[in-house]
């Protein structure tokens, strides 16, 4: 058979590269727990530099929870949750998680058992709950770092301090548990990968600036994958300048993994629909609709110059910040890449995300003068998504975005 | 007065015509959203912190603002300041313990923009060094935007008396939520409403009337029949508590957050006030919205029944709640292992039918017999 050149069997492509990286980062957890060592399960904006630095095996249970979900699995696993007492209000990457620290084993992802716990709050206070609930039920300790929502648009000098005393305390505990000795030479190897890696992915997505774009949107939704399980590690940022330069070299040779004509660029908001991600896929690629721009793009693009500046730069992820902050983030991205519409996925995983989104989503429709419209889904649990109800909204975004051409 | 008028003072503290009252004596009034607010600051100004945990009605000019699926606290809190219910407040402090809590704050602004948001960002890695500066930076910025908001000033002189004024407030509270449950006078739904009009006045006015019922009560007519723990975020919806009181249901104790989970700590009466007053939230615990990896709330529920010699255990749980949400499989398995009946029963604010609350009720009662 012959293999195109680019896809995910050419070994020589950065989605090749991408899918083993973070394949790699489960097998490589899994061989450390077998070797005896201590592995731990992480959030995934927990500052990665810290057990990167320590060498200290870590997975991914928001990651874990979104392969299962993407594979199949979200229901019977959020049902053994809510058999549990867990209620099926709570996010479905929880209760995918909590379910899976009962049953051990799921072969749409399984990941080693951890030692201890390392949580970061700064997407969500739900994080610190789940977290605590697996620390208890499994006996192990919870490294807590707290980064608390921030109401104003800068990161004060009091919350860096604050959060400073805590990445010293994690590094001190993370220590005593694995015997392992914190090295500053080796620290700033780390954060030079980190911020080539995010660098590579800055521009890999700004990319979608090109008319038509040079990807499909929901190539970004795999590769993200890789930066929260990897994005300290040389090979991660190799590969993702790969991805840059294939998708430099597809604008020069006016191609593009978006199998369709780009007739319309929209901002996706949101999560994705990990078990519908092929119905949600679908449902835009068959009217012409290219999903040029995310706030993934943001959320993982981590650059800064030293041990303060990791510090604010998480302090600043998306879901830590004021709502004129995640606006103006948003209307940057979406004139720098240019847009039709906006498509908000009001995600009923995601209080959070979900709980300002209509009033900041319509500050964005106004200030890019573009169409928003909303639907109901879930990241993972599959019963919280009406493929009719997506269907009619995305159609009825298309319809406003064709008038709207017609019109220009 | 007599037992039964002080008793109808509290279940008349309603907050409109309290409201009026305040600003009627050339008061200024501050809301404070749930949780741990530092009221404290606010009475120390010269201002008149009244609590908001919005109220049992029907969502509508809220829904422009938020998805279906967050608490209605949060909800009914904005739908009441769109409608102008808190119209001559100066300003509202919204802490971000929770998720819905966040939102309610970044939607206010937009909702109402009226009555000025003022943030109160907490540590949850509160016991350190640390971690109290960080709470007393917080602090700092709540007086920074209530001085700007309302033009009142801050001194660290006022705030350590209005601190004593607090503790003693706390000492009642404590005393009333012991003694309440021992007297037949005191039902489910006169208990609510002593801990509610604490939202309402001035905490001088009201431990001199808490004060006034404990004196009163001595003597009385000793209660009866089986008792619970409640615990939860809200206990306030009338249809519960009339169920609670039509089945002679006591509360031996509780740890709801409206109730008593805020009078557990007290400030220290020694040294800087500000300080004083971020080694008292440090102190805290047991608490679904601050971090306890080791799950202490639900030993200290088990303790608790044990402690008062209640029956059970009957989590109110506040829909939409996903830090009680996730207590509850905790606490409900710390209660299987210490053999205490347990019993959840969900709530919001726009409950019309509480049937099945009821059902479930009765069938926990008869359990305790």
């Amino acid at each position: 058979m012959e293999v195109r050149k680019g896809s995910s069997q050419d070994p020589n492509s950065a989605k090749y590269k991408l899918n083993q990286i973070a394949a790699k980062a489960y097998s490589d957890a899994q061989a450390a727990k077998e070797r005896g060592e201590k592995v731990g399960w992480c959030a995934s904006n927990f500052p990665v530099e810290l057990p990167e630095t320590l060498g200290i095996p870590v997975c991914y249970p928001e990651n874990q929870a979104a392969g299962i979900a993407a594979r199949g699995q979200g229901e019977k696993l959020c049902s053994i949750a809510e058999d549990e007492g867990y209620s099926n209000d709570i996010c479905a990457y929880a209760r995918i998680s909590l379910a899976y620290a009962k049953i051990k084993d799921e072969p749409a992802q399984n990941m080693p058992m951890p030692d201890f716990m390392l949580c970061c709050n700064n997407i969500c206070s739900c994080m610190t709950k789940w977290y605590e609930n697996l620390s208890k039920e499994l006996g192990i300790p919870l490294i807590m770092i707290d980064i608390p929502f921030n109401p104003d648009n800068e990161v004060s000098r009091d919350e860096i301090e604050y959060v400073k005393a805590q990445f010293l305390d994690a590094v001190r505990q993370l220590e005593e548990i694995t015997g392992k000795k914190w090295s500053d030479e080796r620290f700033r190897e780390v954060m030079a990968n980190s911020c080539r890696t995010s660098r590579a992915w800055l521009e890999a997505t700004a990319l979608a600036a090109a008319r038509p774009s040079p990807f499909n949107g929901f190539d970004l939704l795999n590769h993200m994958a890789v930066m929260v399980t990897a994005r300290g590690k040389p090979e991660a940022a190799e590969a993702m300048e790969l991805l840059a330069k294939e998708y430099r070299e597809n604008i020069e040779n006016g191609e593009s993994t978006f199998r369709a004509e780009e007739k319309y660029r929209i901002m996706f908001e949101g999560i994705a629909c990990w078990p519908w991600l092929r119905v949600t896929s679908t449902g835009l690629k068959s009217r012409g609709i290219n999903m040029v721009s995310t706030i993934y793009a943001d959320a993982f693009g981590f650059i800064y110059d030293d041990f303060d500046g990791m510090i604010e730069a998480y302090c600043k992820v998306p879901n830590a910040i004021n709502l004129e902050t995640a606006r103006d983030k948003r209307i940057r991205l979406c004139n720098a890449i240019g847009v039709d519409g906006l498509l908000v996925h009001t995600n009923r995983s995601c209080k959070l995300w979900s709980g300002f989104m209509p009033e900041m989503s319509r500050q964005i429709g106004e200030a890019c003068d573009i169409p928003v419209v909303s639907f109901d889904g879930d990241q993972a649990d599959p019963r919280n998504f009406s493929e009719a109800q997506y269907d009619t909204r995305v159609q009825g975004l298309t319809e406003i975005m064709e008038s709207r051409k017609a019109g220009a | 007065m007599e037992l039964r008028e002080i008793l109808e003072a509290f279940r008349a503290a309603d907050p409109a015509k309290m409201k009026e009252r305040y600003l009627a004596e050339g008061k200024k009034i501050v809301l404070t959203a749930p949780v741990y607010t530092p009221e404290e600051i606010v009475h120390s100004m010269g201002l008149v912190p009244m609590g908001v945990w919005g109220a049992d009605t029907l969502l509508e000019r809220s829904k422009r603002y938020f998805p279906a699926f967050i608490c209605s606290i949060a909800q009914s809190i904005v739908e009441l300041g769109m409608r102008g219910t808190y119209d001559g407040a100066s300003a509202i402090v919204i802490p971000s313990l929770c998720d819905s809590l966040k939102v309610l704050g970044q939607n206010w602004k937009y909702a109402v923009p009226s009555i000025p948001f003022v943030p109160m960002t907490y540590p949850q890695n509160r016991a350190n060094e640390a971690g109290r500066a960080f709470a007393k930076a917080g602090y700092l910025r709540v007086i920074r935007d209530l001085e700007a908001a309302t033009g009142a000033k801050f001194s660290t002189d006022a705030l350590a008396n209005s601190l004593k004024v607090y503790n003693e407030h706390n000492a009642v509270m404590r005393r009333f939520a012991r003694e309440a449950g021992k007297y037949a006078a005191v039902s489910a739904y006169d208990r609510s409403a002593v801990f509610k009009s604490a939202f309402f006045m001035l905490k001088e006015e009201h431990t001199a009337l808490v004060k006034e019922l404990l004196a009163a009560l001595e003597g009385t007519e000793p209660a009866s029949g089986p008792s619970v723990v409640t615990t939860g975020i809200l206990a306030d919806s009338p249809a519960l508590l009339g169920k609670l009181d039509e089945l002679g249901l006591r509360i031996a104790a509780d740890d709801v957050a409206a109730e008593s989970r805020q009078y557990r700590t007290d400030a220290p009466e020694t040294g800087d006030p500000l300080d004083a007053l971020a080694a008292k939230f440090a102190a805290m615990g047991d608490c679904s919205v601050l971090l306890d990896p080791s799950k202490h709330r639900a030993a200290m529920l088990v303790d608790t029944v044990r402690g008062t010699g209640a029956s059970g255990l009957l989590l109110l749980l506040t829909k939409f709640c996903d830090p009680e949400e996730f207590d509850l499989v905790i606490i409900k398995k710390a209660c299987a292992e210490a053999g205490i009946p347990f019993l959840s029963v969900e709530l919001d604010r726009q409950m019309v039918n509480f049937g099945q609350a009821e059902t479930m009720l009765e069938a926990f009662c008869e359990r305790l017999d």
